[in-house]
C-alpha cells in the first residue's frame, strides 16, 4: 500500500510513425476578461500547490506575479497608463456631465482639471500567459537529461521522472516560462495537458475558459482562425491587434513559429514579451563554441610556447632571474 | 482556528477539516510549501485547507470504469472545435476574410512600433548558487594545470609534468560533488549522461567532465606504476579534453536568454579559458614550488610568465566585452557582480605588483602573485555567474536586446539555420541500444532517489517516534512539542 500521494510521474515515449498534427493555444487578448478561471482550472487539473497567493505587490492588482514552476497558466493584468481613446472621450463626457459616469474615482467635474483627470485613468488589458511550444524551443535544446521532449502534438513537455533540477531550463526559455520548483526541486511548466490530450479532451484551460479567449485545437486551424479575427478586428478599426508568434513571414518568426500564440493590441513589450525571440541555444552555440575552442586550443599552444622560451632562455644562461 | 471576520462567511458552514485517512498523510512537499506559507501568512485568520480532498493528496474522485472512455472526449477534439464565438454565422467574432500580408504587416508594424512602455517580467532569472561558479573554477584550474603538464612534457621536464598531471586530477575531483550538489534533484545525477546531446552545452560538459577526469586519473595511475610513456599520451588526451573543459562553461552560459551572458558570447569562452590557464599555472607552480622545484628553474619562470600574460589576457577580453555590451554591461557593473569584478581586478594589479617587487628582492612575493591570481580566478567565476540575476531582472536591457537581436535579416548564414528542437537521434547507435541505455539510467536514478527517501523518511518517524515516547513518559500531551524537564 502506497504511503502517500501516488507519484505522479509519467514517461512519455513518442509513438513513431504515430499522428504527428500538431495542436496549440490561440489565445486571444481582446476577448479575454480576466477571470483567472483558466490559472484556477490549470491548479486543479494537474494537482499543482498554490504559491502563497501574495497581495499588495504593489504595482499590480495581479497577484500571480509570473509564469513558475507550480503557475503554468497566468493571466497578465497590463494597467495602461494611457487611457484608450474610447475611454478617455467616455471619461469626458461623464465628468463633464458630473455624474462620474461608471469610473468611481472621479470626483465630480469642477473639483478637478478634466485633461489631468483622464489621464490619470487607467485601462486594463489581460494576457493569459502561457508555455509556447516553441518550434525551436530554447528549454528543449538545453536540457543535458533529455527530460524534455517533443511529443506526437508537436507540445514540447517535461518528463517529470527525468528531470534532476539542473535549472539549464530555466535562462534558456527566451520567454521566460519554465521555472525551478524551489521545494521540489525539478523544472515545471505547461504540459498543453498531455494526459487529457491523450485522453481526446482539451486542456483544462481552454475548457474553463467563458469567452473563448483561450481556444485550442490544430494549429493551421488555430492561425486561420487568428488571422479572421485580425481582419475582423482592423475592419472595425482597431489597427493595433496584430498576431504574436504566428502569421509572421518565413524570416521574422519568433522562435521558429509558437505552437501557443497570442492576438494582442499593444506592442509586445507592454505585455512583458520579447519583440523578437529564437531559442538562444541554437542562435550562440556555434559561435559561443568556436570562438572557445579555439581559445582553449590556443592557450594550450601558448603554454607550451612559453616552456619553450623559458628552456631556450634557461640555456642561454640568463637563469631565472628572481624566480 | 479564529472565526470571527464575518467576511470569511462561507468557511463558517465548511464543517472541520477532513480527517487524514491512514496512508493519506501530505508528501514532505507539502509539509513543507505549508511551513513555508504558514511564516509569511497568519494561519489563524487564513484558512488554507484545500477545497477538495486532503492536503497533499489527491483529489476524492475516481473513475467509474476504469480504462473506459472518458465520457465527454470527442473524436479528433470534437469538444473543443465547438465554440459560440468563432462561428461566423453566430457573431462577427472571425466573420472577416483572413489576409495572410495583413496580419503579416500588423505584426512588423507592431512588433518594431517604437516602445513607450516596457513592463516585466521578461525571462526567469537563473537559480545557480555560487556552488557552479565554484565548480567552473575548479574545472578551469584543472584544464590549465593539464595544459601544464602537456607543455613540461614537450619542455622535457618529466618530473613537472607527473606533479601537473596530479595537480590537474586533484583540482578536478571535488568538481562532481559540486554539480550535483546544486542539482535540484542531486539523487538523479545520473541522468547527466542519460543521452549524449551535442547540441546542449551542459550535457557535452558533463561528458566531457567524465572524459577528463577517467583520462586524468589513467594518467596519474601511469605515473605511479611506472609506464611514462604511457603517462604522457594520456597527459596530452587530458589536455585536448581540458581545452573544452576550461572553455565549455563560457559556452554555457553564453547559450541562454540572459542579455549578459549572450550578449557576450563570444568573450565568454575566451575569458574563461584565460582565468583557466591563470589558474591552473598559478596553482600548479605554488604546488611545485612547495615540492621542492629549485629556484630558477625554467619551468618557474614559464608558468610566472603564463600567469601574468594569461590574467592581463582575461583583463583585456572583460573589457572589450564590456564595451561591447552597452548597456547590458550594467549587471556586471552592479551591487555583487561590481564589487566581485572589482576585488577581482585589484588582486590581478596585486599580483602584478608582487611580481614586480619579486624581482627586486628575490623573495617569496612570487607565490603571493599566485595566491592572489588564484583568488582573482575565482571572483571573475562569481562575478560573471552572479551578473546572469540582475541581468535577468533588468527589463529594459531584455527588450532592447530582442529588439536589436530582430533586425533586418537578410538571410541567415549557413550555421545560423534553425531546427525543429525536436527528439532528434542524440547517439550515432542503433535505436534499442540508445533506449535501453537511457532508460537503465533513468531506472537507476529513481531506485536511488526511492532508497534515499525511504532512509529520510524512516530517520525522520523514528525521531518522531522517539518524541512521542518522550512526552509520554513525561505526561505531556499530544501537540505540545516542549517537554518541561524538573530540575
Amino acid at each position: 500500500m502506497s504511503t502517500s500521494a501516488p507519484q505522479t510521474e509519467i514517461a512519455i515515449h513518442r509513438v513513431a510513425g504515430g499522428p504527428s498534427q500538431r495542436m496549440g493555444f490561440f489565445t486571444d487578448t481582446s476577448v479575454c476578461i480576466g477571470c483567472k478561471a483558466c490559472e484556477v482550472a490549470c491548479k486543479q487539473w494537474n494537482d499543482l500547490p498554490a504559491d502563497g497567493s501574495q497581495t499588495g505587490k504593489g504595482v499590480s492588482y495581479d497577484h500571480t506575479g509570473d509564469l513558475s514552476a507550480s503557475t503554468w497558466r497566468h493571466v497578465r493584468f497590463v494597467e495602461l497608463l494611457e487611457p484608450s481613446p474610447q475611454l478617455r472621450e467616455e471619461a469626458e463626457r461623464a465628468l463633464i456631465n458630473g455624474a462620474g459616469g461608471h469610473l468611481p474615482s472621479i470626483p465630480a467635474a469642477g473639483a478637478i482639471d478634466v485633461t489631468e483627470g483622464t489621464h490619470k485613468l487607467g485601462d486594463w488589458v489581460f494576457m493569459s500567459d502561457v508555455c509556447r511550444h516553441c518550434t525551436n524551443a530554447g528549454c528543449l535544446d538545453a536540457c543535458p537529461t533529455g527530460a524534455l521532449i517533443r511529443t506526437e502534438h508537436q507540445t514540447v513537455v517535461l518528463q517529470a521522472d527525468v528531470c534532476n533540477g539542473c535549472g539549464y531550463c530555466v535562462p534558456a526559455c527566451p520567454f521566460g516560462v519554465v521555472d525551478r520548483d524551489p521545494i521540489d526541486g525539478r523544472a515545471g511548466k505547461c504540459t498543453l495537458c498531455y494526459d487529457r490530450l491523450e485522453d481526446g479532451l482539451e486542456p483544462a484551460c481552454a475548457k474553463s475558459c467563458p469567452t473563448d479567449s483561450i481556444q485550442f485545437g490544430p494549429h493551421d486551424e488555430l492561425v486561420e482562425i487568428a488571422s479572421r479575427r485580425v481582419a475582423e478586428l482592423h475592419s472595425r478599426g482597431i489597427d493595433g491587434a496584430y498576431l504574436y508568434g504566428a502569421g509572421d513571414g518565413p524570416e521574422e518568426q519568433l522562435a521558429g513559429g509558437l505552437g501557443a500564440f497570442f492576438l494582442l493590441t499593444e506592442p509586445p513589450e507592454r505585455y512583458g514579451l520579447p519583440a523578437h525571440a529564437d531559442s538562444p541555444v541554437q542562435e550562440n552555440v556555434v559561435p559561443a563554441t568556436l570562438a572557445a575552442v579555439a581559445a582553449g586550443l590556443l592557450a594550450g599552444a601558448g603554454t607550451v610556447l612559453a616552456f619553450a622560451v623559458a628552456a631556450r632562455r634557461g640555456r642561454g644562461g640568463r637563469g631565472g632571474g628572481s624566480w | 482556528m479564529n472565526r470571527e471576520h464575518g467576511w470569511e462567511g462561507p468557511l463558517e458552514h465548511a464543517g472541520e477539516a477532513a480527517e487524514l485517512a491512514a496512508g493519506h498523510a501530505p508528501p514532505d512537499n507539502a509539509r513543507a510549501r505549508e511551513a513555508h506559507w504558514v511564516s509569511d501568512h497568519d494561519t489563524e485568520t487564513r484558512d488554507i485547507r484545500p477545497a477538495l480532498g486532503a492536503r497533499g493528496g489527491p483529489g476524492p474522485w475516481n473513475a467509474a470504469e476504469p480504462g473506459a472512455p472518458v465520457a465527454l472526449a470527442r473524436p479528433d477534439f470534437g469538444d473543443a472545435r465547438w465554440s459560440y464565438l468563432y462561428k461566423a454565422r453566430d457573431t462577427d467574432y472571425a466573420g472577416a476574410q483572413p489576409d495572410a500580408d495583413l496580419v503579416a504587416e500588423a505584426n512588423r508594424r507592431m512588433r518594431d512600433a517604437p516602445v513607450s512602455d516596457v513592463r516585466g517580467p521578461f525571462i526567469h532569472a537563473p537559480v545557480w548558487s555560487g556552488m557552479v561558479a565554484t565548480y567552473f573554477w575548479l574545472g578551469g584550474m584543472a584544464s590549465g594545470s593539464a595544459f601544464v603538464s602537456l607543455a613540461c612534457d614537450a619542455a622535457g621536464d618529466h618530473r613537472s609534468a607527473a606533479i601537473a598531471r596530479k595537480v590537474a586530477v586533484a583540482v578536478v575531483s571535488p568538481a562532481p560533488a559540486l554539480l550535483i550538489a546544486d542539482l535540484g534533484r542531486p539523487e538523479r545525477f545520473l541522468n547527466m549522461t542519460r543521452i549524449f546531446k551535442p547540441r546542449s552545452p551542459m550535457n557535452t560538459g558533463a561528458w566531457c567532465l567524465v572524459a577528463f577526469s577517467a583520462s586524468g586519473a589513467l594518467a596519474v595511475g601511469c605515473d605511479e606504476i611506472g609506464r611514462p610513456k604511457a603517462a604522457r599520451g594520456l597527459g596530452a588526451l587530458t589536455a585536448l579534453f581540458g581545452s573544452y573543459l576550461g572553455s565549455y562553461t563560457g559556452v554555457l552560459l553564453a547559450c541562454t536568454a540572459v542579455p549578459v551572458w549572450s550578449g557576450s558570447r563570444t568573450i565568454l569562452g575566451p575569458a574563461f579559458v584565460a582565468t583557466a590557464t591563470a589558474t591552473g599555472a598559478a596553482a600548479t607552480r605554488l604546488v611545485l614550488v612547495a615540492s621542492g622545484l629549485p629556484h630558477g628553474h625554467p619551468t618557474r619562470k614559464a608558468l610566472g610568465t603564463i600567469e601574468t600574460t594569461a590574467m592581463l589576457t582575461e583583463l583585456s577580453i572583460s573589457a572589450l566585452g564590456e564595451r561591447r555590451l552597452g548597456d547590458a554591461a550594467r549587471a556586471l557593473r552592479g551591487d555583487r557582480p561590481g564589487l566581485y569584478f572589482r576585488s577581482a581586478k585589484s588582486l590581478v594589479s596585486l599580483g602584478l605588483s608582487l611580481r614586480l617587487l619579486a624581482r627586486r628582492t628575490g623573495g617569496r612575493e612570487h607565490e603571493l602573485a599566485s595566491v592572489a591570481y588564484l583568488a582573482a580566478g575565482l571572483l571573475f567565476r562569481f562575478a560573471w555567474v552572479s551578473a546572469g540575476e540582475p541581468s535577468a531582472r533588468d527589463d529594459a536591457v531584455v527588450a532592447a536586446m530582442a529588439r536589436e537581436r530582430g533586425g533586418p535579416q537578410a538571410g541567415r548564414r549557413p550555421w545560423q539555420a534553425r531546427a525543429l528542437s525536436s527528439r532528434r537521434p542524440p547517439w550515432p547507435l542503433p535505436d534499442v541500444i540508445r533506449r535501453t541505455y537511457g532508460e537503465a539510467i533513468r531506472r537507476t536514478s529513481l531506485a536511488i532517489e526511492r532508497r534515499l527517501s525511504a532512509v529520510s523518511r524512516d530517520v525522520q518517524e523514528r525521531h518522531e517516534e522517539l518524541v512521542r515516547q518522550g512526552e509520554g513518559a513525561d505526561g505531556a500531551g499530544p501537540g505540545h512539542g516542549q517537554v518541561e524537564v524538573a530540575g
